[in-house]
């Protein structure tokens, strides 16, 4: 395609590194930023509610609830679903999950799979192993085919190429699909992409969905749109197959009326999405399967410290409010989910691989403030980090720089002497004029080499305020 | 073990301590006519409301939208009965039940959906009473199909309904 975009996805290199290179183009970096914002800011509005803190405090208690029920919960969603006709399976890792999925495409003949958005199908990886089963595979979320068509993944989980700018999807279906050449308006680029995705969808011969939610009380599946892909397709081709993560069951229907209320308000600032799905059963003629993957998640489950990572509802407004996720992409966490949420469910797959993400925060505390079930990331992301330090998994140079610090916050002296040090140091030596670089604002400090300065010290401190004027440091 | 019991076994040896069930919620005192509530939000998601009153018929109501939206063909018009209508976000409830098949509902150009007047609940607690116990499939639609994926801004009609109204007895 003629706009080239920045090879984003690392491999081994840590959040640092890929952060680096996504804000290497500095235009795009702050245009990236800008439309996260505005997506928050749209949150912002949707939830100016009076009772909006009573539904993130409904959302945390019923998330807590059905994990403290989930077996009885998913006990009672399979015998329900089992009698209303569907077929439940239930799978321990990804590479079940994927077998299971292509077994039962074997069986139903089937050649052409159109899929609409599911997180879980990233995490297990389904998509390439279906294709490198001869099995055709169209994402169907405008976004998602996107990104498919370029043959990247989602970077981000609701908004999957909020990365991409419409003259470069213009390119991209100009090659991909025929549009004219130079076309860039989001209506036309659309309305082609209704036409080849429609198609797609009226003769696949499986639907592929995800679940925003499973209703134990009534055996149902819950299907959030706004386009209306995932219904296109499960209710056009004769075999519907859910993906599930077993976390996303809950207890009620009472329960969905909280969830539904919270969920797209949190997500993109819509009170409700365009389509609301909730099925328990296959239509006449079809069948329909269940999925229910682990993966994990009972791992997690057994962790008290981190379980509540598993009330997700995948709204991403931990990404979009994030200052860190807005400034360093999708792509630079290395992880199917990306951001806050991303940096506390990554390290319990593999510690020391994602070692640079409980560090990709500033602790700030937004994610927590918008998260509407409540999970405390940033806590998470701090006992993340201590027991990084404890299985000696820090990234490099961290674990230096801790033992240093460790030592001089242990003595007041030692602090005080280091304060002192550092004072003079940003007074005098920041930059030192006669001989640049010399100083200690210069191109090879991480902190100020993308252009930042270092603030100066005051001349006096704290203690010494408190003591000059006669109050007890 | 298979998948199930080990997957069932697992769970249950974390044994997460007993959380109680959600407090109930409901919504607030209306501030608002309910009905003058849906059919601002209704408008805010592209959706049109239509108001009907005693002395007009469905039908007479269909060939006022279809010549406005300058629809020829029958087919490309679907009238569903809508069971409730949620002030709060625009959002009617629709069963599978009273459709020929599901499809229909998202491969149809232009969707109409009638609603009772009983038919207005505040917010979402209420309307998750009024769906049938025992649906096989059921929607809440609120406005047509729709996307924001290039570049956040939005079209609508993505893939399903391009066009939705919804006609409110108000007598």
């Amino acid at each position: 395609m003629s706009a080239a975009l920045p090879v984003l996805h690392h491999r081994g290199a840590g959040h640092p590194e890929a952060a680096a290179e996504f804000l290497r183009d500095k235009e795009r970096a702050s245009w990236h930023d800008d439309a996260l914002w505005f997506v928050r800011q749209r949150r912002d509005r949707a939830t100016d509610l009076p009772e909006w803190e009573a539904l993130r405090e409904a959302g945390s208690a019923l998330k807590a609830h059905a994990m403290s029920r989930l077996a009885d919960l998913l006990e009672e969603f399979e015998q329900r679903a089992t009698a209303a006709g569907v077929m439940v399976h239930w799978a321990r890792d990804a590479a079940e999950h994927n077998t299971v999925v292509r077994d039962i495409l074997h069986g139903a003949g089937v050649k052409r799979v159109a899929k609409s958005k599911s997180m879980l199908t990233e995490e297990c990886g389904l998509n390439p192993f279906l294709e490198a089963d001869g099995i055709e595979v169209v994402d169907t979320d405008l976004g998602e085919r996107i990104v498919q068509l370029a043959h990247q993944p989602p970077s981000h989980i609701v908004l999957p190429a909020i990365h991409w700018k419409k003259e470069e999807i213009g390119a991209l279906f100009h090659r991909t699909m025929g549009t004219a050449a130079g076309e860039s308006s989001p209506d036309a680029l659309a309305a082609a992409a209704r036409v080849h995705l429609r198609d797609a969808l009226l003769h696949a011969d499986a639907a592929i969905t995800g679940a925003n939610a499973l209703v134990a009380e009534t055996g149902g599946v819950i299907v959030c749109t706004n386009e209306g892909n995932a219904d296109l397709g499960m209710h056009s081709a004769p075999v519907h197959i859910v993906c599930v993560g077993i976390e996303k069951i809950i207890a009620t229907l009472d329960d969905l009326g909280v969830l539904l209320r919270i969920l797209a308000r949190s997500a993109t600032g819509q009170p409700i999405t365009a389509y609301t799905t909730h099925i328990t059963a296959p239509r006449a003629g079809a069948t329909m399967h269940v999925v229910l993957v682990d993966n994990g998640r009972t791992a997690r489950l057994a962790d008290a410290d981190m379980r509540s990572a598993l009330h997700c509802i995948r709204c991403g407004a931990c990404l979009n409010t994030c200052p860190v996720y807005r400034r360093s992409g999708g792509y630079s966490y290395g992880h199917v989910i990306p951001g806050p949420i991303g940096a506390i469910l990554a390290p319990a797959v593999d510690l020391r691989a994602h070692r640079s993400l409980p560090f990709a925060s500033t602790l700030c505390g937004s994610c927590a403030d918008v998260c509407p079930v409540k999970i405390d990331i940033p806590r998470q992301l701090l006992t993340w980090r201590e027991r990084s330090a404890a299985a000696d998994a820090l990234p490099k140079g961290y674990a230096t720089i801790f033992r240093q610090l460790g030592r001089i916050l242990a003595k007041p002296i030692r602090f005080a002497r280091n304060g002192r040090l550092s004072r003079f140091a940003l007074r005098t030596l920041r930059t030192l004029r006669f001989m640049p670089g010399a100083g200690i604002a210069n191109r090879w400090n991480p902190w100020t080499r993308p252009g930042r300065d270092l603030p100066i010290a005051p001349h006096e401190t704290f203690r010494e305020w408190a003591t000059r004027t006669g109050r007890r440091a | 073990m298979n998948a199930r019991d080990t997957i069932l076994s697992a769970i249950r040896r974390a044994a997460v301590p007993q959380a109680p069930p959600a407090p109930a919620c409901s919504s607030p005192a209306p501030s608002h006519d309910l009905l003058d509530t849906f059919l601002q939000v209704l408008a805010t998601v592209g959706g049109q409301g239509v108001l009907r009153t005693g002395t007009q018929t469905v039908p007479e109501l269909l060939i006022d939208i279809a010549a406005a939206l300058g629809v020829t063909n029958p087919a490309d018009i679907l009238v569903v009965p809508g069971q409730c209508a949620v002030a709060e976000n625009g959002a009617v409830y629709v069963d599978a039940a009273d459709l020929t098949a599901r499809a229909d509902i998202i491969r149809v150009e232009h969707l109409v959906i009638t609603v009772p007047r009983d038919g207005l609940v505040p917010t979402m607690h209420e309307a998750m009473q009024r769906i049938p116990r025992r649906s096989a499939c059921g929607w809440f639609l609120s406005g047509p199909s729709k996307t924001a994926d290039i570049e956040q801004a939005l079209v609508i009609g993505a893939q399903g309904a391009r066009t939705l109204h919804v006609i409110v007895d108000v007598d």
